[in-house]
């Protein structure tokens, strides 16, 4: 079953008097549960991509269909509801609410979805407790080492129950303990929930475990394979 | 918003020292301000209640055109009516009747012009306190015939108490006007004219000196406090007749008015520099707080956190550090500035000889009315909404994708 069909994804920055053509016309789909891994050298517009697909960036021309409609013909307000609802976000700086506590973190977006408070709190634990990291539910991000608060944000990825995360170079500020933390924590989430997780990685060791890979370049798929893991 | 509220708080802690220094510089400004204002009311309201009581009172009754020529032709007779509705008036608390005019006043050889003031005793000693002038002799006495004189009115004639001068004038509708009077007593005034000028006298002789039975030039009506002014004269003046004008201190004394609308121009101008100087200070710290924060923004914008949001939590943010800066201000303000409402500074030395002079007592007052501590409060207030609208541009040209690439 298909979770987001791209039609013709195109994206122009205009540099000055130079147009820059990041995305150059991708069109594909993802599928529920894929454990995805778009690769490409830098500039190569796998950022742009993602950013799109994430109702960050408008794209130039093109469509991101996700449950029948494209979420480039909704509001700006219902664009951020959107993504509430629907979409998790893990970054590569952990991008965590310094003045939040990690529980609190984790809650923030069940907080805007009007979740009641015992439902809040039951879920941040047992999401916390499911990252590793559920003695530290009332540290402060500032007290957590990276791992831990990449940790964090994965938790809150996960939060809102979003049909898919999307996350951008999440084991670039990790070393490589953490790093493999990370990503079996992450393959094991996206089995035991069935969310489907799309990264843009240079780094080998998602692709290694990633069940498909995107190659961009130029802003075009070079490539798109599948593997069996 | 409870919330917003705590991520707001938070946030201002998360830099203590400058969120400290920002409310600290409101403080200041607040601080400064009250004592300001308080000062300035304080004085003003001291500089009306000397020139009000030794003068003018609040409010006057005159005959209609009496202001401009000071004719006894334009006095009138304060009838039972005028008594009844003057004083149903809930704010009015006493009043005198006066004749004010002018005279030539002789003894031997020597003659002076002269200011003729005939009053009410008892009245006017309630209002006014005339006799605290008093230097030899006494104070007039109901139905007494004697008179007052200035000090230097009395050593310019060569007269002293117990002597008896004479009057010469004209008097009502041009009929001659003279008298012989003992002197009663002498006035010491701190205002030299008014000591070289100044004659007291019965009301009742007065009337009689200047063949005007019943007469009066001026009705004196004084109230409860200066803030019922407008309200008691607006409800007098319909029911007066077609020949009387009621007057505030302040038609009958434009000068002072003048000499204190100057003053707050001028204290307005010092408050205004000092809140601009707060106010960019205070913008530059929300910018810091906003600037930095960007990515942050970002980062809950794509999270689900929406503008509105967004940009209620950075004003919280900023009314806070506004609110601590406020609330130290006045907390801190108060007790001071009511010990010294209560326990004015007395000024002594030259100083205190010119205050004298120009008719006031020698003391600086304090006010420690609400306006003292809202209008502070107020322009911090209308600063930090000003600043909010900065927020408000910043908020909504937040482009998240750009924002999270910081």
């Amino acid at each position: 079953m298909n979770v987001i069909e791209i039609k013709n994804l195109v994206k122009i920055y205009n540099s000055g008097e130079v147009k820059v053509k990041a995305v150059n016309g991708i069109t594909t789909h993802f599928e529920q549960g894929e454990f995805t891994a778009v690769v490409g050298p830098s500039g190569s517009g796998k950022t742009t991509f993602l950013n799109m697909i994430g109702g960050l960036d408008r794209p130039t021309e093109g469509e991101v269909i996700i449950d029948g409609s494209n979420i480039w013909n909704l509001t700006s307000r219902q664009i951020i509801d959107f993504r509430m609802n629907n979409i998790g976000f893990v970054f590569q700086a952990y991008n965590l609410i310094p003045v939040l506590t990690a529980g609190e973190n984790v809650e923030f977006i069940m907080h805007l979805q009007g979740k009641p408070k015992k439902e809040r709190e039951q879920r941040t634990k047992e999401l916390l407790e499911a990252v590793g990291i559920g003695d530290r539910i009332k540290s402060r991000p500032g007290k957590l080492s990276g791992g831990q608060q990449q940790r964090v944000a994965v938790a809150r990825a996960l939060a809102s129950k979003p049909k898919f995360i999307l996350a951008d170079e999440p084991t670039a500020n990790l070393d490589s303990v953490a790093t493999t933390g990370l990503l079996e924590l992450m393959a094991e989430m996206n089995k035991k929930y069935n969310t489907t997780f799309i990264f843009a990685t240079h780094d080998q060791r998602v692709m290694d475990k990633a069940r498909r890979i995107i190659t961009i370049e130029d802003g075009k798929i070079l490539n798109d394979e599948k593997f069996d893991r | 918003m409870k919330d917003n509220l705590k991520i707001a708080w938070r946030n201002l802690w998360r830099n203590s020292r400058r969120t400290l220094i920002t409310a600290a510089s409101v403080f200041f400004g607040v601080f400064f301000a009250v004592f300001m204002s308080s000062l300035q009311v304080g004085s003003f309201k001291n500089m009306v209640d000397n020139m009000v009581r030794f003068y003018s009172g609040y409010i006057q009754i005159q005959g209609e055109g009496f202001r401009e020529n000071r004719s006894l032709n334009q006095s009138f007779v304060a009838g039972k009516s005028l008594d009844s509705l003057v004083h149903l008036q809930k704010a009015v608390t006493q009043t005198t009747q006066r004749i004010e005019s002018f005279t030539l006043a002789s003894f031997g050889n020597n003659s002076s012009p002269a200011m003729i003031f005939g009053i009410q005793p008892e009245k006017e000693e309630a209002i006014s306190g005339v006799s605290k002038w008093l230097s030899a002799g006494t104070f007039l006495q109901p139905g007494s015939k004697d008179i007052l004189l200035g000090k230097q009115l009395a050593e310019n004639l060569g007269v002293s108490v117990g002597d008896t001068a004479a009057l010469i004038g004209q008097g009502y509708h041009g009929l001659s006007a003279a008298g012989i009077y003992k002197v009663a007593g002498l006035l010491d005034f701190p205002l030299p004219e008014l000591n070289r000028r100044i004659v007291y006298m019965n009301l009742a002789t007065c009337q009689d000196f200047f063949s005007m039975p019943d007469r009066i030039t001026s009705y004196v009506i004084m109230i409860d406090e200066v803030g019922h002014l407008k309200k008691t004269v607006a409800s007098i003046r319909p029911s007066l007749n077609n020949e009387l004008r009621i007057y505030s201190w302040e038609d009958l004394q434009p000068q002072l008015v003048n000499l204190i609308e100057g003053k707050l121009a001028a204290g307005k101008f010092i408050k205004g520099l000092l809140f601009m100087i707060i106010g960019f200070g205070v913008w530059a710290t929300v910018i810091m707080m906003m600037y930095e924060r960007k990515r942050e923004l970002g980062v809950m914008i794509a999270l689900g956190f929406q503008k509105t949001r967004i940009f209620i939590m950075l004003v919280i943010e900023a009314m806070l550090i506004g609110l601590i800066g406020v609330i130290a201000g006045i907390v801190v303000s108060y007790p001071l500035v009511r010990y010294l409402f209560y326990n004015p500074v007395h000024v002594t030395g030259k100083m205190a000889e010119t205050y004298r002079s120009m008719g006031f007592e020698p003391l600086i007052a304090f006010g420690k009315d609400t306006g003292v501590f809202l209008m502070p409060a107020l322009t911090i207030f209308i600063i930090f909404t000003i600043i909010a609208f900065y927020q408000m541009w910043f908020v909504a040209r937040l482009k998240t994708v750009d924002a999270l690439h910081i």
